[in-house]
């Protein structure tokens, strides 16, 4: 590519991020951060998010050389990936699952994490790619839906909170972002999901799942899903998918958590260990099957290894 | 030594900002009271540059930040980090909430997501309801509250350790007791020196010295213990409901 | 984007635009070479070279020691550079790395050192302050991508307390006993740790010379990019000696002895 033409050009996304970066630098002295009344967002006072971009010819070649450890496993930074998420639509709202592990390279940097991020009361989001992508925008996509809320005093709908959310992130885009998620909510039209990616994709759809232990969750969900599963039915799909996609997956497992969205808002249904849910299964939980997911109850007294009892004694 | 690998061909300088310093941290929280702890070794390749360059830092009195990686990178963002709750004190005359802090640790982490600071971060005080608390950071901002964390050189030979000790993972409690849920300061120092002597022993970039502050909680009966315990030196600001100490341990130098 | 699952959260690697959108940042390109699109590039490498810078505290203050080589390449280009730079009248910096970088950090302490003079507020800098100082530009210069391609050693003397720290083009500082920059950090540290640690408090003037002068020696030795005339610089209370370049005594008869050392017969 012609780097010099690139270079002075003033309408490359490049060229916008050094101009905003050039504008912030020159009155940093009287920064209305010094105030710390940004509500954190101290990148943020200028109204657009402003941020430091490496003075090279390629910064996105910079930033991959040091941060993509899938290129190079040797890479130092290794920025924090999310993995299995999901959601569907069916009669009772909008049920959304997801794991909670974080990997780090091959090191599991995190087995606790909330990959469902509460912007509002009825707006959920989900977190695969990079954890501090989504955490942060979907942070900032919750003060946007804020000040919807206090400038037509009335909630944002789904449609336009993950509109805000895409159009934001394709202003991003060749920069080195990474994030798959799902806006789910209950506004005026219903249960509603929208997916949307840092490439700019934004989907409307009634069943999504994101992430490296997705196709063993589409498995899962597949199968099972109708439109009139009751709300026990849909909860313990939901669960269901997200432990096959930590059992079969080594990016994805420790624990599921599950939400619910109905008219008056999410809820949060509980967090479920998964191997407990292999052998144990989820517990007293409505829509439980009793007993553990694991096939190895199923073959009881049935496989190779656990001969039936008639054959042991032939 | 000089890569030699490099000096057969003829060069390309393609300057790379980041290097990586060693070292590792780590922090527990407790009930009322929490534990961030960092050796002092700080080293480049396979030299040790010095035996003493301190890796954790008091932010307030309910605060302790502990960094990790490139050690420039980690110097600087303490630096900024302690301007901007220098800012919030002069704005709202008190100092910035713990959960304050641990999110605008994320957004100036952030701010440079283009650029990022080569830094592991981990966030540990007391919260506003008196508990205990750890925030553990990824060089971008990705955060979440543990109760324990170790992140470094070191990281992957004391996070499970501190897994089966703290969270009793792998650990069946015996017919009819259960594990405690918090562990009381003394035992947490002793797993702190434990975690650091064993990364000492198999970990290169680990070793001279142990700095452990502790940051105790409004009326923690664990005070005067504290306060007799030999090397431990009290380091709280003004403003004393929340007490801050250092514990000074030598590790092994070789 | 890679949609594939397992790929899902890496960092992007667009390098082919399948749906034609804009803007990517990298696409491939496989048009003519733009002549001047290599034109404004500021991240350089060395070009004349200093080697090891050591320095040590003692019970006066500080010691420092640097060869008076400037390399060119593999080429002992300049052989009377003065490395070892006096700023004010508490702090010694020693260079290693790119000498015009060199000059130009002395030229910004100079300055400054001017400036606070013709403030004449009855502050004076120290070497603490002219450390923190040099340590914000380096790291300022290497976030832009422009790094001063230098190690330094800053040491000092003021108010009775001794100060002896580094500072490279990384903006990477620390604070020791003993300090020693390129081949040194490798050949002569152990031996400068090994004579004081410990004994920072009871080392003579003498002694320091000693140990400065033999490990000098070491280095002269094994480091192809140096030289056998030197400096010495003393930072006590009394303020600082850069001594005349001297000149270390070798022997060389053992080279003939180990194979791949001196010239060969057979």
């Amino acid at each position: 590519m012609n780097s010099l033409a690139q270079r002075f050009s003033t309408t490359s996304p490049l060229a916008h991020f050094r101009k905003i970066q050039r504008l912030a630098d020159e009155d940093e002295d009287v920064s209305d951060a010094a105030w710390g009344s940004q509500a954190g967002f101290g990148s943020l006072t200028k109204g657009v998010p402003t941020f430091t971009v490496p003075n090279l010819p390629d910064p996105t070649a910079f930033l991959r050389l040091h941060t993509d450890d899938h290129a190079d496993p040797n890479c130092r930074i290794k920025i924090q990936h999310g993995t299995t998420t999901l959601a569907f639509r069916f009669q009772g709202g909008v049920i959304v699952a997801v794991d909670s592990r974080a990997t780090a390279g091959s090191y599991v940097a995190s087995g606790t994490v909330k990959k469902v991020i509460e912007i509002n009361p009825y707006l959920l989001g989900t977190m695969a790619g990079g954890a501090a992508d989504c955490q942060y925008w979907e942070t900032y996509l919750g003060i946007h839906c804020r000040l919807h809320e206090l400038r037509n005093r009335e909630r944002i709908s789904v449609s336009a909170a993950s509109k805000y959310l895409s159009n934001l992130v394709y202003g991003y885009k060749g920069m080195g972002l990474s994030m798959g998620t799902m806006i789910c909510g209950w506004d005026k039209t219903g249960p509603t999901i929208f997916y949307v990616d840092s490439d700019g994709t934004r989907l409307k759809g009634d069943l999504f799942s994101v992430g490296s232990g997705s196709t063993f969750a589409y498995g899962v969900l597949d199968q099972g899903y109708r439109w009139d599963l009751t709300d026990e039915e849909a909860q313990e799909l939901g669960r269901r998918s997200i432990y096959a996609a930590g059992h079969r997956d080594a990016f994805s497992g420790n624990t599921c958590n599950l939400y619910h969205v109905k008219e008056d808002g999410w809820r949060f249904i509980g967090n479920f260990d998964i191997s407990k849910m292999h052998y144990e299964g989820p517990g007293d939980v409505p829509g439980a099957p009793g007993g553990g997911y694991g096939y190895a109850l199923r073959v009881e007294g049935k496989s190779s290894a656990n001969p039936p009892v008639a054959e042991a004694a032939a | 030594m000089p890569d030699m690998n490099s000096l057969a061909h003829p060069q390309q300088h393609q300057f790379n900002p980041y290097t990586e310093n060693g070292g590792t941290i780590l922090a527990i929280a407790g009930e009322d009271f929490t534990v961030i702890a960092g050796d002092t070794r700080q080293s480049e390749g396979y030299s040790i540059q010095t035996r003493y360059a301190p890796k954790v830092f008091r932010l307030t009195d309910k605060a302790v930040l502990a960094v990790n990686g490139f050690a420039a990178d980690g110097n600087m963002f303490v630096k900024k980090v302690r301007q901007r709750l220098e800012w919030y004190r002069h704005a709202h005359a008190k100092d910035m909430p713990l959960r304050a802090i641990a999110r605008l640790i994320q957004t100036m982490l952030y701010a440079r997501r283009f650029f990022p600071f080569y830094v592991y971060n981990i966030l540990g005080g007391i919260e506003e309801d008196g508990s205990g608390a750890v925030y553990s950071f990824d060089p971008v901002g990705s955060y979440e509250r543990e109760a324990c964390r170790a992140a470094g050189a070191a990281q992957s030979l004391v996070q499970p350790f501190l897994d089966n000790q703290i969270y009793f993972k792998n650990q069946t409690p015996a017919q009819d007791t259960s594990h405690p849920v918090h562990l009381p300061l003394h035992s947490v120092l002793a797993l702190v020196i434990d975690s650091f002597t064993g990364a000492t022993e198999r970990h290169i970039e680990v070793g001279d010295g142990l700095e452990m502050y502790v940051v105790l909680a409004r009326g923690n009966p664990a005070l005067q213990s504290l306060q007799d315990l030999p090397g431990a030196e009290e380091v709280t600001g003004t403003q004393a409901e929340e007490r801050v100490f250092v514990i000074r341990r030598d590790l092994k130098k070789d | 984007m890679d949609h594939f699952p397992t790929n899902w959260g890496r960092p992007r690697n667009d390098l082919s635009d399948a749906y034609g959108t804009f803007p990517l940042a990298q696409r491939p390109y496989n048009g003519g070479k733009d002549m001047f699109a290599e034109g404004v590039k500021h991240t350089q490498q060395p070009i004349v070279t200093g080697t090891s810078v050591l320095a040590i505290k003692y019970k006066d203050g500080i010691m420092m020691a640097a060869d008076n080589l400037a390399s060119y390449g593999s080429l002992a280009r300049f052989k009377s550079i003065q490395r070892l730079h006096p700023v004010g009248k508490y702090t010694v910096i020693g260079a290693g790395g790119d000498m015009s970088d060199f000059q130009y950090i002395q030229s910004i302490l100079d300055d400054t050192i001017i400036e606070e003079f013709a403030a004449s507020d009855g502050h004076t800098l120290g070497p603490v302050e002219i450390h923190e100082y040099l340590s914000q530009i380096m790291y300022a210069r290497r976030s832009k991508i422009d790094p001063l391609w230098n190690s330094l050693i800053v040491g000092g003397v003021k108010d009775g307390k001794r100060f002896l720290a580094y500072v490279d083009l990384l903006g990477t500082t620390y604070s020791a006993s003993t300090i020693a920059t390129g081949y040194g950090a490798f050949i002569a540290q152990p031996l400068l740790r090994k004579a004081v640690e410990g004994n920072e408090n009871t080392l003579t003037e003498d002694a320091a010379m000693a140990i400065l002068e033999e490990s000098m020696r070491v280095l002269y030795y094994r480091d192809a990019r140096s030289l056998d005339k030197y400096q010495l610089a003393k930072i006590t209370a009394d303020g600082i000696t850069v001594s005349e370049s001297r000149h270390l005594q070798t022997s060389w008869s053992f080279a003939e002895g180990i194979r791949g050392y001196g010239a060969q017969t057979q």
